[in-house]
C-alpha cells in the first residue's frame, strides 16, 4: 500500500538524518508563501521575526541541515497560524474553534472544519480578552527581540538568534508553545501546511467518517525497532519526571 | 395542570429525571447554562460540531468550560490562605453534561460500596456510610440505563471477582468492540502477574443500535465530543425527555432556588442575554454536577442547620503507570481511549492488601479499576518535550532539532501507552465545597471554593498499588516504565500537581436518613427542601473504585421513579414514549435493536454516516 511506504520512508528518514530528502516545492512554496496572502494581524517585519524565531524553535531544511527532508515551522506556514489567533476577530464567526463533524481528510465528502463554531456572547467575552492579551504580548515581545539582537531579529545570525530567543523568557514559552500548535493542529487553524506537521510524525491526523479498521486498532503494525540514541536514553532516563508531567496535565482532562 | 418541574442542568443525572418526569406527565423545563452544539435533539444523531480536533478539545477548551471565565479556588485545607485559582476539576457545561466528552466506561459499583459501614466496617479519620439501599437495589436500575445508553461488553469475560461483587442477570445489549493493542498487551502483562484483564464494559455502540452507528474507532475518544453518536451519553435520556415534551433552554445560568419554609418555589436565572428571570416550579432537581449543585445550594441560603451540605466531596485518588517500547509502536491512538482494564486492584482480599493494611493502622485498603492503554495525541506530547524534557537534555538552546528528533521517535505517544488506577476516595467531612469569599465568575456569581486533601487510606493504598502496576508494566515489556501519583496534595508531595483532578467529582450532598449526617434523603430530595430532588453524584455515599457516571445515572432513574410515583396526577401525553417501546429487552437479537418508530426523522443521517464508515474501510 502507498500509505504504507511512505510512512515506512518517513520513518527510515527520521533514524537517518543523513539521507538528505526534500519534498519537491516544498522551498519554493516556504519562500513564495509570505507574499501570496497579506497577514492579518501581524505587519511584514513582524511576520518575519516570527517566522525566524518559530523556525529556531522548530527548524526544517533551510534552517538545519541535519533537518534535511524534515520539514519545520517555516515550511507548515505557524506563522500564519499564530496571525490567524491573532486576528481571530476579524472574522464572523471568529477562528477559535472549527467546526466538524470532519473535514475532508479521511473519507468526508466536504470540509466542516473550513467553517468555525460561532461563541456565545459570554464565550467571545473571555476570548476577546485572552487575545487583546496576546496581542500585547506578541507586540512586545517582538519588539524585545528585535532590541536584544541588535534592531532586526530576523536578519540575525543563527547563534544570535537562538542566544536571544533563549533569554526571552515568557514570551520564549509562548512562543515554542503557539509554534507546537501551529505545526500539528489541523491545517484549517492556518499552519501544518500540507500536513507537513503530521506527516513529520508520521501520524495521520482526523479520522472521521473513515475511523480505523478493527486490525489497524488491534494488530500490530509490525517490528519498528527505534535506534537508541542519546535522545531515546535521555527520555527513558528521564521517565519519571516525564510521568508526573504528563499525569499533571491528564489531572486537568489532558 | 400538569405538575411543572424545573430540571437545573442536561447532563446525565439532569436528562435521565427529566426523561422520567416528562414521561409520567409533568412538564419539564431543563435549563443548561452552557450551549447547545447539537441541532434535532429529537434524533438519535443529532448534528454535531464535534470533531477530531486536538486544538479545539484540549487546548482551546470547545467542550469545557472557560476556566478564566468561571474558574474555581482550590486549597488542600482550611489553613491555606493563598489558594490556587482556575480548573478545579471542571467538566462539561454544554448540552449533554459531563457525558459530552466522557469516556463512557461503565462499570457497576460493588455490593460493598453500597453497604460500606455494614461490610468493611468504620475506618479511623473517615466517615464511612451506608447507601440508603444495596446493590440488589440498584441492579434493576444498572440494567435499564445500560439498555438506554447502549453498553458494550460480555458478562462472561467479567472475572469472578466483579460478579461476586457485581452480580449480572442479563447480559449487555452489545457484544465488546474491537480490541485496542495497546490494551492486549497490557492484558497480556496483567495475566503474567496472575490478575484477570477483561473487555470494558463502555457505553459505546459495537454494533447499530437504537438509531446509532457503531462506532469506527475514531481515536478521539476521551475528552473529545463524540461525532458519531455512537457514544450517545445523556442524550438518549436527554432526547426520550423532549420526545416527551420537556422544553431545554441552554445558556441558562441558575443562581437560586427560590424557597419558603421547607418548599422550593422556583428558581432564578440569568439567560443568553444577561437578563435575569424568576420562574415557579412544583419540583426543582438539582443536577449541575457535584461541584456547582452545591455551589447553587449555598448561593440560594438553602437553611443547612447541621452545616451538611458540601462535606463528604470525593475525587477519585488517580494513580498513573506509563510504558515505553522500543520495538514497536504501540498506535494506541487509534480505538476507544482504552479496551480492557483489570479489577483486582479494587478488592479489598487482594493478596497481601490486608496485611499492607494492617501495617499501615488501617483495617482494608482498597485501589480501584485499573484501565489498561491509551496515549496521549501530538500537541500534548509536544508540550511535555517543550516544557519538561527539552529543559533537562538542552538547557541552554531548549529547542530546534533535538525536539524534532523526539516528537519523530514518539516515545510519548505512538511507543507508549498508559495504565490508570481510579482509587477509592474515603469520606471526610473536611473534604467540602463552598464559596469563595472572594473569587467571582464572569457573571459576578462567586465561585466554588474546593478543600480537598486525601485520607491516610488513599495515599496508603497507592503505596501498596505503585509496584503492581510497575511490575505489570515491565511483564507487559515495556522497555522503560514509570508508576505515578495524578493526583496531589501537601499530604502527598511526590505528587503530579497541587490540585486534584480526574473528573470524577462526588458527593457533597450525600443521602441518608438522618439530617445531622446527611444532606439528601434516601431518595435524593434535600431534608431542608422536600421538593428538591438531587440527581447528580453529588448523593453519592461512598466513592467507590470504578468510574461514576452509571451509578449516578442509576441512582438518578432510581429517585427520580420514586418522586414521579410519589407526585400527584401527572399527565399523560400523547406523546409519551415508554421504556418498553423504545428500548429492546436485555440480549435480543441484532435486528431487533434498531429502536423503531422514534428514529425515523434520523434514518437518514444515520444510514449516510454507516455508508461512509463501511465503504471506508
Amino acid at each position: 500500500m502507498p500509505e504504507l511506504s511512505r510512512r515506512r520512508f518517513i520513518q527510515a528518514a527520521a533514524l537517518s538524518p543523513l539521507v538528505a530528502f526534500l519534498p519537491r516545492g516544498t522551498i519554493a512554496q516556504a519562500l513564495a508563501a509570505p507574499a501570496a496572502q497579506p497577514f492579518e494581524f501581524f505587519n511584514a517585519h513582524q511576520a518575519g521575526v516570527i517566522r525566524e524565531a518559530t523556525a529556531r524553535m522548530i527548524p526544517g531544511p533551510l534552517d538545519d541541515p541535519l533537518e534535511a527532508g524534515h520539514p519545520g515551522a517555516r515550511e507548515a506556514n505557524v506563522v500564519r497560524y499564530i496571525d490567524v489567533l491573532l486576528a481571530a476577530f476579524s472574522h464572523d464567526p471568529p477562528r477559535i474553534h472549527a467546526s466538524g463533524p470532519w473535514s475532508d481528510r479521511s473519507g468526508g465528502d466536504e470540509d466542516y472544519m473550513e467553517n468555525f463554531v460561532p461563541l456565545t456572547p459570554f464565550q467571545e467575552a473571555t476570548w476577546r480578552k485572552r487575545i487583546a492579551g496576546l496581542q500585547v504580548m506578541y507586540r512586545n515581545g517582538i519588539a524585545a527581540l528585535d532590541a536584544a539582537a541588535g534592531g532586526d531579529y530576523a536578519g540575525a545570525s543563527a547563534g544570535k538568534k537562538d542566544s536571544t530567543l533563549n533569554d526571552a523568557g515568557d514570551f520564549r514559552d509562548v512562543l515554542f508553545v503557539h509554534a507546537i500548535e501551529g505545526f500539528l493542529s489541523v491545517p484549517e487553524y492556518g499552519g501544518n501546511q500540507d500536513l507537513v506537521g503530521w506527516k513529520e510524525i508520521s501520524w495521520k491526523g482526523d479520522s472521521q467518517p473513515r475511523g480505523y479498521t478493527a486490525a489497524e486498532i488491534g494488530e500490530s503494525d509490525g517490528l519498528d525497532p527505534v535506534v537508541p540514541d542519546v535522545l531515546v536514553a535521555s527520555v527513558m532516563a528521564n521517565l519519571d519526571i516525564a510521568a508526573l508531567a504528563i499525569a499533571a496535565r491528564r489531572r486537568g482532562g489532558r | 395542570m400538569a405538575a411543572k418541574a424545573i430540571v437545573i442542568g442536561s447532563g446525565p443525572g439532569g436528562s435521565t429525571s427529566a426523561m422520567v418526569l416528562a414521561e409520567a406527565g409533568f412538564d419539564v423545563v431543563i435549563l443548561e447554562k452552557g450551549r447547545n452544539y447539537f441541532r434535532d435533539l429529537t434524533s438519535p444523531t443529532p448534528k454535531t460540531v464535534f470533531s477530531n480536533d486536538e486544538l479545539k478539545s484540549n487546548v482551546r477548551a470547545f467542550e469545557d468550560p472557560d476556566t478564566d471565565a468561571e474558574p474555581r479556588t482550590y486549597r488542600a485545607d482550611a489553613s491555606e490562605t493563598n489558594p490556587f485559582v482556575g480548573n478545579v476539576n471542571h467538566i462539561p457545561a454544554t448540552v449533554g453534561g459531563g457525558a459530552v466528552h466522557w469516556d463512557a466506561k461503565t462499570p457497576r459499583l460493588w455490593d460493598i460500596d453500597f453497604k460500606k459501614l455494614s461490610m468493611l466496617g468504620p475506618v479511623d479519620g473517615a466517615d464511612v456510610r451506608d447507601w440508603p439501599f444495596s446493590y440488589a437495589d440498584i441492579a434493576p436500575y444498572y440494567d435499564e440505563i445500560e439498555r438506554l445508553i447502549g453498553v458494550q461488553g460480555d458478562i462472561h469475560q467479567l472475572p469472578d471477582v466483579t460478579l461476586q461483587h457485581a452480580p449480572r442477570t442479563h447480559q449487555l445489549p452489545m457484544p465488546p468492540g474491537p480490541p485496542q493493542y495497546s490494551s492486549l498487551i497490557a492484558a497480556q502483562g496483567a495475566r503474567l502477574l496472575g490478575l484477570q484483564p477483561a473487555p470494558t464494559p463502555m457505553a459505546i455502540n459495537s454494533e447499530r443500535y437504537d438509531g446509532r452507528p457503531a462506532c469506527n474507532n475514531c481515536g478521539f475518544c476521551s475528552h473529545y465530543g463524540c461525532p458519531t453518536h455512537a457514544r450517545i451519553g445523556a442524550l438518549a435520556p436527554l432526547r426520550r425527555a423532549l420526545l416527551a415534551g420537556a422544553t431545554l433552554k441552554p445558556n441558562t445560568f441558575v443562581y437560586k432556588i427560590e424557597h419558603n419554609g421547607s418548599r422550593a418555589t422556583g428558581v432564578s436565572y440569568v439567560d443568553s442575554t444577561g437578563k435575569r428571570h424568576t420562574e415557579s416550579a412544583d419540583v426543582v432537581v438539582l443536577a449541575a454536577n457535584a461541584i456547582e449543585s452545591i455551589r447553587l445550594a449555598l448561593m440560594s441560603g438553602v437553611p443547612d442547620p447541621n452545616h451538611q451540605i458540601g462535606r463528604y466531596l470525593f475525587f477519585h485518588w488517580f494513580t498513573a503507570g506509563f510504558a515505553v517500547f522500543l520495538r514497536e509502536r504501540m498506535h494506541a491512538y487509534r480505538g476507544r481511549s482504552t479496551t480492557h482494564h483489570v479489577d483486582d486492584f479494587a478488592n479489598p482480599d487482594f493478596p497481601g492488601a490486608k496485611e499492607f493494611a494492617a501495617a499501615n493502622g488501617l483495617p482494608y485498603i482498597r485501589g480501584g479499576v485499573l484501565e489498561l492503554g491509551g496515549t496521549q495525541d501530538p500537541i500534548a506530547e509536544a508540550l511535555i518535550y517543550q516544557g519538561t524534557i527539552m529543559p533537562v537534555i538542552s538547557s541552554n538552546r531548549p529547542f530546534g532539532r533535538p525536539f524534532k528528533q523526539l516528537m519523530r521517535a514518539s516515545l510519548l505517544r505512538d511507543r507508549f501507552f498508559g495504565l490508570e488506577m481510579i482509587g477509592e476516595d474515603l469520606a471526610q467531612a473536611t473534604n467540602m465545597v463552598d464559596l469563595d469569599t472572594s473569587v467571582k465568575d464572569a457573571r459576578g456569581f462567586p465561585v466554588a471554593r474546593i478543600t480537598y486533601s486525601p485520607h491516610k487510606h488513599e495515599i496508603t493504598a497507592q503505596t501498596f498499588y505503585i509496584p503492581l502496576i510497575t511490575a505489570l508494566l515491565k511483564a507487559a515489556g515495556a522497555d522503560a516504565s514509570a508508576a505515578v501519583p495524578e493526583m496531589s496534595s501537601d499530604r502527598f508531595p511526590i505528587a503530579a500537581g497541587n490540585v486534584p483532578g480526574g473528573a470524577h467529582i462526588m458527593g457533597g450532598m450525600r443521602m441518608g436518613a438522618d439530617p445531622k449526617t446527611s444532606v439528601t434523603d434516601a431518595h435524593g430530595r434535600l431534608h431542608a427542601l422536600s421538593n428538591v430532588m438531587v440527581s447528580d453524584a453529588s448523593v453519592f455515599v461512598t466513592s467507590g473504585a470504578h468510574n461514576p457516571t452509571l451509578t449516578l445515572m442509576a441512582t438518578a432513574l432510581r429517585n427520580a421513579r420514586a418522586l414521579a410515583g410519589s407526585t400527584s396526577r401527572p399527565r399523560v401525553l400523547g406523546r409519551k414514549v415508554t421504556q418498553d417501546e423504545e428500548l429492546p429487552a436485555t440480549g435480543v437479537s441484532a435486528s431487533t435493536r434498531a429502536g423503531a418508530g422514534l428514529v425515523a426523522t434520523a434514518a437518514g443521517l444515520a444510514a449516510t454516516l454507516k455508508r461512509k464508515a463501511r465503504t471506508s474501510d
